[in-house]
């Protein structure tokens, strides 16, 4: 390549780099208006709002974060301003899972937030955000679960022999649950080591049970809303997680695990395969705090018995109250929180980003950095977030009905009660909720 | 005449310089005990406040006398109730016996004692629920390095394990309430008894049972009071190291009545379990009061 040629091709590549800030969005003029905020907290949501000063500056606005709590006791407090008639702010952190519960408080987005911002966005996730025709928030960044593994473990030829030797298949990460239920009691040795693991309680295990229930081809409800998990499909799925837990191939503890149980118990080298979050991918690999790092292997979520795959998805986002007297520095003020630049701020601390370019931009930014495995985890999770990512139904009795499923989950789990049995039981409850809530 | 409205002004002045306390009880006692009342015969959900317009009379408390789960965590508080406050008194009395014979360094141990009751619940929580995980825990991990178990033990799962460690974590916590009140008893306690029974002849053992114990019973029964209180209505810890899990085997009213009211947003029926709930916490209150009065009497040479 001539120097000229790489000069010019050096030029053209700075075009948009110098045409960027041209272009960048005109944020308004909100001079002494001072926006009234309610932000989830905690280590992985702070860095962003960092940011918000560089808002401040643009718009002349001040932001008055109300409180910065963690998720559940966040929807707490939007619940009790509810009941209180007192939602005197104007942005407020959400998630998909919870959006629905809380009714009308929040605006309409595609009235306030014009359709080239929105059009950046992972369309999927779009959808995934909106509740009845609505779009009550705009996504801040995605979560969707794929299977970390160990890839020595895989690797090794004693391993590859005695698996093939009694499985008769060859061992290599798995493309289905029912080969995670092969390789994880193949490599499970209580107490020292243990095949796989999952979250045994709250909505935590509902929302495993669910998404294995659709890779087997069930569904929570009917479309007229009568519950309809306790399926043959719903058995099924259920039972994967009895077998597993009877079969001694998870630790004894996992009724009671949430997610700090599993992933620390994935970092701390003692398990082989771990279905979790892309949040923890930096942390696995970091040897700091992970005796697997350097040896973790990524695949996608593997496929149920129907051919498709789990995906249980949710995003963070941010809503805009209906009752907030300057909705316009409010669209201003989430645009702005969840444009390009910010998302990389997320994206390089490994969340998920909801905007198209962001993806891309991340894996090239790590594949510069020589991080390779953030490149590998982008990679999976893009795919898993465009083709696998499904949300639980987005109806405002979701938390409630899960509050009844999980108990019997674990009695199920447990062996009080047989897979059947427990769905029966958890069913018949459902139906109650659903009947009270009058949908049937 | 003249008389008769004075005498009567003399009659409202109490009543006149009492209003301020009286009207701040009414505001931040009474109201709101009557407000959620009403509000547990309505369906009334947080997430929909027209919902309080609605009466329904007891239907919340009549659904409640069937429900099984909820009379079988209303035993199990009762349960729980029974052995934290037996296990921490009898600590806390151990302690306190031991604090009191000390003569160097009494008040840095005192200190020292108070630093479990300096932690929120919720981190006291946290640390027990990975002090107790099976497969990273550090008690797990301990018994089979020196041999001990050659299993993991599902501390939080099997159901008499998971209360063990929700008491243990709980005892952990607040036995330093009592073995402080107990300590103030046995500081205030008069000498010349205790000379005196030395004189007579009595062993010591004589002298706990017949001098010390009645002495300190009645600082026992104000700190099983303030205990009863807080324990009926133990939340965080519970919470956080099980939610009630698993399958409903250490749920406590409390995370019941929690997960009702703010996670479900079903608050009317939440406060009908918390009033029904409530006069457990009475009972043991009257009980422990009835004992207190008891032993003051004693005390006090009567019987």
């Amino acid at each position: 390549m001539s120097r000229l040629t790489a000069k010019a091709l050096l030029a053209t590549a700075l075009v948009p780099l110098l045409a960027a800030p041209v272009a960048a969005q005109d944020y308004g003029n909100f001079e002494g208006y001072t926006l009234r905020v309610k932000l989830i907290g905690g280590a992985q949501y702070e860095p962003l709002y960092a940011e918000i000063s560089k808002w401040e500056e643009m718009t002349g606005a001040t932001v008055e974060i109300l409180s910065r709590k963690n998720h559940f006791e966040l929807d707490r407090e939007i619940k009790q301003d509810i009941a209180a008639r007192t939602l005197d702010w104007c942005v407020g952190s959400n998630h998909t899972s919870f959006a629905p519960q809380y009714g009308n408080i929040y605006a309409d987005l595609n009235e306030l937030i014009d359709a080239d911002t929105l059009d950046a966005f992972v369309p999927l996730v779009l959808e995934h955000s909106t509740v009845g025709g609505r779009l009550v928030q705009l996504p801040r960044h995605s979560d969707v679960s794929n299977m970390f593994y160990i890839k020595s473990l895989f690797a090794d030829g004693d391993n590859q022999t005695a698996f093939k030797a009694e499985y008769g298949y060859d061992l290599a990460p798995p493309e289905t649950w029912a080969q995670v239920l092969d390789q994880a009691k193949f490599f499970a040795n209580p107490p020292d080591f243990y095949g796989t693991q999952f979250v045994g309680k709250d909505e935590a295990v509902v929302g495993r049970f669910y998404e294995m229930l659709v890779a087997e081809g069930g569904q929570l409800f009917t479309d007229d809303w009568e519950p309809t998990f306790n399926s043959e499909a719903g058995v099924r799925a259920l039972q994967w997680f009895v077998d597993l837990y009877q079969s001694k191939a998870v630790p004894v503890g996992v009724p009671n695990y949430l997610w700090d149980d599993t992933g620390l118990g994935f970092a701390s080298g003692t398990v082989a395969l771990n279905l979790d979050w892309a949040g923890w991918s930096a942390f696995f690999n970091d040897p700091e705090n992970s005796k697997v790092a350097g040896d973790v292997g990524l695949v996608r979520a593997p496929k149920g018995s129907s051919g498709k795959r789990t995906g249980w998805s949710g995003s963070h986002s941010f809503s805009i109250t209906e009752a907030c007297d300057n909705k316009d520095a409010a669209a201003s003020f989430v645009t702005f929180i969840t444009d390009h630049d910010r998302q990389m701020v997320e994206a390089r601390n490994g969340l998920l980003p909801t905007r198209t370019a962001v993806w891309e931009d991340a894996k090239a930014e790590f594949a510069a950095d020589g991080r390779d495995f953030m490149v590998d985890v982008f990679d999976t999770f893009a795919t898993s977030m465009s083709e696998d990512a499904f949300t639980p139904p987005l109806i405002p009795e979701w938390i409630e009905v899960s509050n009844v499923l999980w108990p019997r989950l674990q009695a199920a789990l447990v062996g009080d009660m047989t897979a059947q049995e427990a769905l029966d039981k958890a069913a018949e409850e459902a139906l109650l909720i659903m009947e009270d809530a009058g949908y049937r | 005449m003249l008389r008769y409205f004075r005498a009567r002004q003399a009659k409202l002045t109490p009543l006149l310089l009492l209003s301020p306390a009286l009207l701040t009880m009414l505001f931040v006692v009474g109201i709101p005990m009557v407000f959620s009342f009403y509000t547990s015969l309505t369906p009334y959900r947080l997430t929909r406040p027209e919902t309080i317009e609605t009466f329904i009379g007891l239907r919340n408390y009549t659904r409640l006398l069937s429900d099984e789960a909820f009379w079988i965590a209303f035993g199990r508080t009762i349960l729980f109730l029974a052995i934290a406050l037996n296990v921490e008194f009898l600590l806390g009395l151990g302690i306190a016996l031991l604090i009191n014979r000390i003569t160097w360094g009494q008040r840095t141990l005192r200190t020292i004692m108070m630093f479990p009751m300096m932690f929120s619940p919720i981190l006291v929580g946290f640390q027990f629920k990975f002090i107790f995980n099976d497969n990273i825990g550090i008690l797990n991990n301990a018994l089979q390095s020196l041999g001990l178990a050659d299993q993991a033990i599902p501390w939080l799962v099997d159901g008499k394990l998971a209360m063990f460690s929700i008491i243990f974590a709980e005892v952990w916590m607040s036995t330093s309430v009592f073995a402080i009140l107990l300590l103030a008893g046995l500081f205030a306690m008069p000498r010349d008894p205790l000379e005196a029974a030395k004189v007579d002849g009595c062993n010591p053992w004589q002298v706990f049972r017949h001098i010390m114990l009645p002495f300190i019973m009645p600082f026992a029964f104000i700190a099983m009071t303030i205990r009863s209180l807080d324990v009926a209505r133990a939340y965080d810890i519970v919470a956080v190291m099980t939610d009630g899990g698993p399958a409903g085997r250490t749920e406590l009213l409390w995370t019941l009545i929690a997960r009702m009211g703010y996670e479900n947003a079903r608050m009317g029926q939440a406060n009908a379990m918390a009033y029904i709930s409530t006069i457990l916490s009475i009972a043991f209150t009257y009980y422990f009061f009835t004992k207190l009065v008891a032993a003051r009497r004693f005390m006090g040479g009567a019987e």
